[in-house]
């Protein structure tokens, strides 16, 4: 046995088995937050304006492209 | 397929997994890190916090933590080294916000002025383990931290360099006062002793 004391006294004890639950399903989540950030935030522009048609303030019709 | 795939898995090195979910990010095969590492990391927690319930806590923020910062780690260590300073800095962080900060003081002697301390190393190696123990449990979140680092995980001073982000000189420097704390905290605590 070591005479180091702080060998001695280094703990042993093993993780709770619940714990790998909780840790796959946070990471889980957190890839589900990442892909939506992916798909919706990173190309911003286009998802939120696809389907923005420009409006004349006055008549209310479509405007004309330039 | 799937079961192919995962035993495959099981056979990898820790870098080739991190290199497969730096391309794609994979739950089942981070789990695998996970069963690696889960052991170390939550003792290693323990040790620091000396609270089982909190030390669960920082497991699982750890493991989030490793997760979503796998795409910084750049090889350029062993992905065990990595881990092992993930889980010490941040569990360092956390018993500091319990804390009063204490200043350190690096530049108030310099490394030339450093005492040889051998007699308060073979001090604190003298203690009762259980001693020990209470007197570690007593001490100031960064000083237990460096000596566990240092006598317990036996880190070479260029390990506790990169994992504290800190020079050699400042390194010797804390290992010397958390030294001389742990004596002086022995001494309050078992004031009849020699």
């Amino acid at each position: 046995m070591s005479d180091n004391p702080f060998k001695i006294i280094r703990p042993t004890d093993q993780p709770p088995e619940s714990l790998k639950k909780d840790v796959m399903g946070s990471v889980k989540f957190v890839m589900l937050i990442l892909r939506f950030v992916q798909l919706f935030v990173a190309d911003l522009p286009v998802s939120a304006f696809d389907k923005v048609r420009l409006i004349d303030p006055e008549t209310g019709a479509p405007k004309k492209k330039n | 397929m799937f079961k192919s795939r995962a035993k495959k898995d099981l056979s990898r090195t820790d870098e080739e997994l991190v290199s497969l979910l730096q391309k794609e990010m994979d739950a089942d095969r981070f789990a695998v890190l996970y069963d690696r590492y889960s052991t170390k990391v939550y003792q290693k927690c323990v040790g620091m916090t000396r609270d089982r319930d909190l030390a669960k806590d920082l497991t699982h923020d750890i493991f989030l933590k490793i997760f979503v910062s796998l795409s910084k780690f750049d090889h350029r260590s062993k992905f065990g080294t990595w881990v092992y300073s993930v889980t010490y800095n941040y569990c360092l962080d956390t018993l500091r916000k319990n804390q009063r900060h204490r200043e350190e003081d690096i530049d108030e002697r310099t490394q030339e002025g450093l005492p040889t301390d051998t007699t308060s190393e073979a001090a604190l190696l003298g203690l009762r383990a259980e001693r020990l123990d209470h007197v570690l449990e007593q001490l100031d979140a960064m000083d237990r931290g460096v000596l566990l680092m240092k006598y317990e995980d036996e880190l070479p001073v260029t390990d506790m360099m990169a994992t504290l982000g800190i020079g050699e000189s400042a390194v010797k420097m804390r290992l010397m006062r958390a030294r001389e704390r742990a004596i002086a905290k022995y001494h309050e605590l078992y004031p009849d002793e020699p």
